[in-house]
């Protein structure tokens, strides 16, 4: 009779004990973490208000062979930026060298390995141009987040998920280590702490591949070592040649 | 574990700590001046962490400051195996600006042909030109007078170069050259 007692009350239990320890846990935080948000908004609200500023990237990146294996690759760009309309921008790659100059008037791409240039007339602002270029012709500027975060063309409510995850020095900045998800794309983001809030280092995990390509860029800042007004025009230099810039075709 | 084992291991990583204390003090006055980007290594060194990616990365920082001064040498593919030309993805290097990415990766495979960004995205570092996979070189062949992928010093001069995708191309009739190094190398056609 005891025994009969016993066994429905231990069964009681048995079904009670996994849930008892979350009952007492506080809830489970919200996938978006709203100050991860704002951290974001502020330091977009940062970027968003510096005049003139001298940017480096270097970039790791990778490409996915057939059979899965992965190769990596590096290319740096050096960016000149001076609000509201001038950009100015080296790029090396593998096998290239490239420039871009934008004065607010016209932008041009020059290789100066071939001395081949092309410009078309553009106006608008700096993060207008990184959504004009990705758009119409199929180029995508260096750091391009960089010139839209903090304004309306990147949206923050697409997050499928946003937490803090810790601090991380990046060379000698103490920064907050952010990680997002957003569709395919798994991001990580180190913002420099304080009231200049800088990112300083950004990966991107492509979840579209199953081997996952990852790229990885590591951000340096100078507000001092800023171009000159004049250096966004560009000058053809003597010989170079004038080329035509295709707008991308709808695949 | 007891209390006098607790007692060495403490011992032991307060020696640990001092010893990469002064790693990084020596790291430091080797760096002396110079520039602000050399640091990245030091820091990852004494923390412990940091896996072959970082490195990779790390590494890289020192040029960062120097993009755009490469000395005048090239880099060829002239040697690479035909293999590490089948790329069916890439990286990103952006999540606003190309959120079209996610589409065009789903149709990696299918439109790898005719077009240079056909596979994966199309980013700022992405110089190498995908010349399809093995199954679509030998179907272009047929159609192309000059072999996608195989190597020319130079071009006929009545090629057009056209920048496309941001990279220049050189059409000349059906063939079409993407500069590579000192040399060029016979694609697709991008559009």
């Amino acid at each position: 009779m005891q025994y009969k007692f016993l066994s429905p009350c231990l069964l009681a239990l048995a079904l009670v004990a996994p849930g008892a320890p979350a009952q007492t846990a506080a809830p489970a935080p919200p996938a978006v973490d709203p100050a991860t948000v704002q951290a974001l908004k502020d330091m977009g609200a940062h970027l968003q208000s510096l005049q003139r500023f001298h940017v480096t990237n270097e970039l790791t990146g990778e490409r996915v062979l057939a059979d899965g294996q992965k190769l990596q690759h590096m290319a740096s760009a050096a960016i000149d930026v001076q609000r509201p309309n001038r950009l100015r921008v080296k790029m090396s790659s593998a096998r290239s060298q490239r420039e871009l100059f934008y004065d607010g008037k016209q932008v041009t791409l020059f290789t100066p390995a071939q001395q081949y240039y092309a410009s078309v007339p553009f106006e608008g602002s700096v993060g207008d141009l990184a959504g004009a270029l990705q758009a119409k012709y199929g180029f995508e500027l260096p750091l391009a987040d960089l010139f839209v975060l903090g304004t309306p063309a990147a949206p923050l409510d697409k997050l499928d998920s946003a937490m803090n995850a810790g601090q991380d020095f990046v060379g000698d900045d103490l920064c907050d280590h952010y990680a997002l998800r957003q569709g395919n794309f798994d991001w990580q983001i180190w913002i420099t702490v304080g009231s200049k809030p800088l990112p300083r280092k950004l990966v991107i995990t492509n979840r579209a591949d199953e081997a996952r390509p990852q790229s990885v860029s590591l951000i340096e800042w100078d507000m001092k070592a800023v171009a000159a007004s004049s250096a966004y025009t560009f000058k053809p230099p003597k010989g170079a040649k004038a080329i035509d810039m295709v707008a991308r075709k709808a695949q | 574990m007891t209390k006098s084992s607790s007692k060495i291991f403490l011992a032991a990583l307060a020696l640990a700590a001092l010893g990469s204390l002064t790693l990084a003090t020596s790291v430091e006055a080797a760096r002396g001046g110079g520039g602000g980007g050399g640091g990245a290594g030091a820091n990852r060194a004494s923390a412990g962490g940091g896996g072959g990616q970082h490195a990779a990365a790390g590494g890289g920082a020192n040029r960062a400051a120097g993009a755009g001064e490469r000395k005048n040498v090239q880099a060829t593919n002239a040697h690479a195996d035909k293999r590490t030309n089948e790329v069916r993805n890439t990286s990103v290097n952006n999540v606003n600006v190309n959120n079209n990415n996610v589409n065009v990766n789903k149709n990696v495979n299918v439109n790898v042909q005719g077009n240079n960004n056909g596979c994966c995205n199309n980013g700022w570092d992405n110089d190498y030109h995908p010349i399809a996979t093995a199954a679509a070189v030998t179907a272009t062949v047929a159609v192309t007078s000059a072999v996608i992928g195989s190597m020319v010093n130079s071009v006929p001069p009545s090629c057009v170069p056209v920048n496309y995708g941001g990279m220049v191309y050189q059409q000349c009739g059906s063939t079409w050259y993407q500069s590579q190094g000192p040399q060029y190398i016979v694609v697709n056609p991008p559009y």
